[in-house]
């Protein structure tokens, strides 16, 4: 068992809550380890500091007072509150409720960003080329120099104009 | 609860009888000073009296009654940074000598002031369970966080005080 995993079950381990596989674990490395000793030696004498400090005793009168305040909050109107408000409900709800309604409102939202993300890249793809190209020799006229012979100046001027147009 | 939550005063004083001194120990040893722990105790049974209706016995009382004396301590730690004001309370021996009741005085003054050293976090933790001896989940359950959570702020702690406790061991 590691240092960090001890430091956290020590207070366990010292009052006597762990199993006997975590107990006997903890005990083969506190025999090993000085550092992790010192701090169950630690928490031990933490528990025994508070053991013997005294209770304070509650002040003479406390519970009449508590109940004149009773009195009055009873007697005076209480305010017109809304059935159910989400704060309320939050400062009720426990840690692992919190982060389930945390986790389903970040996964809902998520969905909601990706599904119009997607509608919107859709939308803003342009429109595939349909069109019959033009002939590009049709263009610049020149259709009486295709019967030039292969390899001449006329035909590699064809040959360029023609790539020109294509590229556009 | 169930009969206070039908307006029956006299069950609420039982309840505030009954359970008064816990709410008073968790907060005097947090808050350290006496006038703000009865207002946070006073306080705590007034907003239990308040939410009677939305009573749901799903644990202890004392479980409830811990958790709202903590929310409303944490509340108030963070509201006021808290000054090192009263010690705690001497115990009255029989026949205490005077150096004896120095001895004592001294010994509460320096667990007070390294309590106060504290983040209110690790000093909830320490008052709940080495003060009130509660163990890790129901500490847990009082500060309506993890027993995980719990155990990583005890171990901060324990680091925090350890010149505490050689200090004490040297007096």
């Amino acid at each position: 068992m590691r240092c960090r995993k001890v430091r956290l079950t020590i207070d366990a381990y010292v009052s006597a809550g762990l199993g006997p596989r975590d107990r006997t674990a903890v005990e083969e490395h506190l025999e090993a380890c000085d550092g992790c000793r010192q701090a169950a030696t630690v928490a031990r004498r933490l528990v025994a500091l508070g053991q013997a400090l005294p209770t304070p005793p509650v002040p003479e009168g406390f519970a009449e007072r508590v109940m004149t305040l009773a009195r009055r909050r009873i007697a005076r109107p209480a305010p017109a509150a809304p059935s159910w408000s989400l704060a309320a409900w939050w400062r009720m709800a426990s840690a692992p409720v919190r982060a389930a309604a945390a986790a389903v409102l970040v996964i809902g939202l998520a969905s909601g960003v990706l599904m119009g993300w997607s509608t919107w890249q859709a939308q803003a793809a342009p429109p595939t080329q349909t069109a019959v190209q033009p002939d590009p020799l049709a263009s610049y006229n020149v259709g009486y120099l295709t019967d030039a012979p292969e390899g001449s100046l006329a035909q590699t001027y064809l040959a360029l104009v023609s790539s020109a147009q294509e590229g556009k | 609860m169930l009969a206070v939550a039908q307006g029956d005063l006299d069950a609420f004083d039982q309840i505030v009888l009954r359970h008064q001194e816990l709410a008073w120990r968790i907060a005097l040893r947090f808050l350290g000073d006496r006038h703000e722990a009865e207002d946070v105790a006073q306080e705590a049974f007034l907003r239990i009296l308040d939410a009677a209706s939305r009573y749901k016995p799903t644990a202890a009382f004392s479980t409830y009654l811990s958790r709202v004396v903590t929310r409303l301590c944490l509340d108030h730690a963070r509201k006021k940074h808290p000054a090192t004001t009263d010690s705690l309370p001497a115990v009255q021996d029989n026949n205490p000598s005077a150096a004896e009741q120095m001895a004592v005085l001294d010994r509460d003054r320096t667990i007070r002031a390294a309590l106060d050293g504290l983040p209110p976090a690790q000093r909830m933790v320490v008052v709940l369970r080495y003060f009130e001896g509660l163990d890790c989940r129901s500490v847990a359950s009082a500060m309506d966080t993890t027993v995980k959570a719990v155990e990583r702020l005890l171990a901060r702690a324990r680091d925090t005080l350890q010149p505490l406790l050689a200090e004490l061991s040297e007096k």
